[in-house]
């Protein structure tokens, strides 16, 4: 079903007009969303985007080149805590900011990635871990990061100050177009990472280095640059979060940060792009909104509280919500080891095929 | 139908259920109508600052007695408690929900400076009131919001009265300083450091801790080595609890004093194995004895084994009550015509009132926390109160 005759068929944008034309659907609900829409889902989806991006970027370094990483907190608070000081302290405008305190997360990706070359697996694993908890310590210990008592994100001046054009985001609706325009150009760019040249490179390392250096694809090289893609995106991601939180402190991007960021991929589905944002958009959704009004819940909202004030805590609130990401997590992960976008590739070749 | 694909539909309507709750959505309102007036509160419930949360359990007390007694001028109190993990992020997104589905007359307590800071805007601006972030970090009054009430004595003024009270009291005259490396921390060292220069005196030393360290061994050999005989000592309960047993360890017995954040006796001793009521460390606190035979202690604790029984009876969760008390006196003032304007003037205007907590004082230009503090030593039968109420005189805001 998905025959491909030439090579520039395998790299089109859009491999068909039903893809297209959803597309544009999508895009056109996107934008139009707001108009539906209360500040607290605003906000909610911008945490989305946000996560998605990130998590976009982590699946190209865990999905696509096969290498782990446990210290994205790391790369997305460079990010956030970057882009708020070349803002605040140097007066650089937002957009200048935003990109270089991205390829600053990048070139700290680019240093993590030297021992990607001889680690792999836990060890790796260990080296990303100390990095992001590094991280949160060195900020933390620095007064020009603001120490421990965090920083607070200055007003989102979009335009450039000193030419005097001013264009300040105030409302969560005006942020939510302008994350939403960043996470749109930051998908299409993956996408065409994924296909092209250096694409194909990653996967051939994922799926054996030595033979993708044997067809000579350079191991040091791709293996850096997939850290600092990923790292970069995760930097795109930081300075965006700093200004959708409005406030944030070292303590903001602990591990769990990064161990939820892997979550997002690896239910979302690992490799695929479109897994990514349904993996991060359905994370932050069970970690910010499930269950967060059990008693609203029609019908059983007061049973499960009688339950949780029985059996599960002394305040019978909101542990319910932790426990239900942990069941959700744990059975996609039995049922479903290829995360949603597992389902949905079932999905489709079952109607591919229907009715026979 | 095999038993995967039970659990998968099951997964599914699960999954439908709560999108359809979370989608259920109520005009805002102002917070309050005829039968009732909706408060809220965040903390961390779960993760590993939830023993912080009684205080917003400590609130619902409040509201419950309040609600048993019949309300106020008759309406009854809606609490909500978001669990926000101790996330700012988390803190952010309960908040607005609550305000924006329900509509929030006021907000009490408030665990975590950075998660107090991440909605401090946003309370603001949609002039909601907030009595007291549980926090003395400065930008909580400075500058002036006109929404948002203090009672936690700022860390100045509690470092500043310790120092007083070691010196003049105890007549140490070489006295060294243990602070976590943060504002909390550097705050109290400032004010320590002003107070013994009245008396012309030093730290004999002043050694930082930093938050996430585990081994205190070098600076309580350093302060060994001072010569100290009493060590002032602003840092969280961990670091609190690991230099009192590296220094008995070492044969180094000074007084220690502690910051008021400390005083929930219960829990310093489980963490020490009963160290701290041995050694008899002095801590300040801005709360009447949780255990005193006092007439509003005495009612609230009835009432927490009434309706909360399994709760502990401590610090954090009369916390709660603290900061819930004025509110509930202000809105029994305000009378029938509830505002946020007629509130806000009453909170105002409150002279001298005292609960369980401090003697608090408000006026439309200064919200600032009390500025005395009790001195507390621990002993065996709970805390003994060594110094009633005593204010910072040399205050410098």
């Amino acid at each position: 079903m998905d025959m491909k005759r030439a090579y520039y068929e395998d790299i089109e944008l859009f491999k068909s007009g039903t893809i297209l034309f959803w597309t544009i659907v999508l895009m056109v609900a996107l934008f139009t969303l707001p108009l539906i829409s209360t500040n607290y889902y605003l906000y909610l989806f911008n945490l989305i985007m946000v996560h998605a991006i990130l998590a976009v970027g982590l699946n190209i370094l865990v999905g696509s080149t096969g290498q782990i990483s446990l210290g994205h907190a790391g790369f997305f608070a460079i990010g956030a805590y970057a882009t708020v000081l070349l803002m605040t302290r140097l007066g650089v405008p937002f957009f200048p900011a935003i990109i270089i305190a991205a390829f600053i997360a990048a070139f700290f990706g680019f240093i993590l990635g030297l021992p990607a070359l001889r680690l792999e697996g836990p060890y790796l694993t260990i080296a990303t871990l100390a990095f992001g908890l590094a991280m949160m310590h060195i900020i933390g210990h620095t007064e020009i990061f603001g120490g421990r008592s965090g920083l607070r994100a200055p007003a989102l001046n979009i335009g450039i100050p000193q030419l005097g054009w001013n264009l300040t985001l105030t409302t969560d609706l005006s942020k939510y177009y302008l994350v939403l325009c960043f996470t749109i150009f930051m998908v299409w760019g993956a996408i065409n990472i994924l296909k092209t040249k250096v694409g194909r490179a990653f996967v051939a390392i994922r799926d054996s280095d030595i033979a993708a250096e044997v067809i000579g694809i350079n191991l040091t090289i791709y293996k850096t640059l997939s850290f600092a893609v990923s790292a970069f995106y995760a930097g795109i991601a930081g300075g965006l979060f700093a200004f959708v939180l409005g406030f944030f402190d070292p303590i903001t991007f602990n591990m769990f940060l990064s161990i939820y960021f892997l979550v997002m991929i690896v239910v979302g589905g690992l490799g695929s792009i479109m897994g990514s944002i349904t993996g991060a958009a359905f994370i932050t959704y069970l970690m910010y909104a499930l269950f967060k009004n059990v008693k609203d819940v029609p019908y059983v909202g007061d049973f499960l509280i009688a339950i949780s004030q029985r059996w599960l805590s002394i305040t019978g609130m909101d542990n319910l919500s932790a426990i239900a990401l942990g069941l959700v997590m744990i059975g996609i992960m039995i049922f479903e080891p290829m995360g949603i976008f597992g389902v949905w590739i079932r999905v489709k070749k079952y109607w591919k095929t229907w009715p026979f | 139908m095999d038993f995967k694909k039970m659990i998968r539909v099951m997964l599914v309507c699960l999954f439908a259920v709560c999108l359809f709750a979370s989608a259920v959505q109520a005009a805002t309102e102002r917070g309050f109508d005829d039968k009732e007036i909706r408060i809220a509160a965040w903390g961390p419930q779960t993760g590993p600052a939830a023993p912080w949360g009684a205080v917003a359990r400590g609130s619902k007390l409040m509201f419950d007695i309040v609600n048993e007694e019949g309300g106020i001028n008759g309406r009854k109190i809606k609490f909500f408690v978001r669990d926000d993990q101790y996330n700012p992020s988390q803190t952010v997104a309960g908040v607005k929900e609550l305000v924006e589905r329900y509509g929030i007359f006021a907000f009490v307590g408030g665990v975590g400076t950075a998660c107090c800071q991440s909605v401090y805007k946003m309370l603001l601006e949609n002039k909601i009131i907030w009595i007291s972030p549980c926090s003395g970090a400065r930008s909580f009054w400075d500058p002036h919001n006109p929404y948002l009430w203090n009672i936690w004595v700022s860390y100045e003024d509690d470092a500043s009265i310790l120092a007083k009270f070691a010196v003049e009291k105890k007549k140490y005259k070489k006295i060294a300083m243990l602070y976590n490396n943060d504002d909390f921390g550097l705050d109290a060292l400032d004010a320590v450091k002003y107070r013994l220069s009245k008396y012309k005196l030093e730290p004999v030393a002043a050694l930082p801790v930093e938050p996430t360290e585990r081994d205190l061994s070098s600076q309580v050999a350093k302060l060994k080595a001072s010569g100290a005989e009493a060590v002032i000592s602003f840092c969280a309960p961990t670091q609190a609890a690991i230099a009192l047993r590296t220094s008995v360890s070492q044969g180094f017995r000074p007084q220690w004093f502690h910051s008021y954040n400390l005083s929930d006796y219960p829990l310093m001793n489980k963490i020490t194995d009963g160290l701290w009521t041995k050694e008899g460390v002095i801590t300040s606190s801005f709360f009447i004895p949780p255990f005193a035979d006092q007439p509003l202690i005495n009612k609230y604790r009835a009432a927490q084994k009434r309706l909360a029984p399994t709760e502990r009876w401590g610090i954090f969760y009369q916390a709660g009550i603290v900061v819930a008390e004025p509110l509930v006196a202000a809105m029994k003032k305000a009378g029938k015509n509830l505002s946020t304007e007629a509130v806000k003037k009453e909170l105002d205007s409150l002279k001298n009132f005292q609960g369980v907590g401090p003697k608090i004082t408000w006026t439309a230009k200064n919200h600032k926390a009390p500025k005395s503090v009790q001195i507390w030593q621990s002993g065996p039968k709970g805390e003994i109160v060594l110094q009633d109420w005593t204010e910072n005189e040399i205050s410098r805001h």
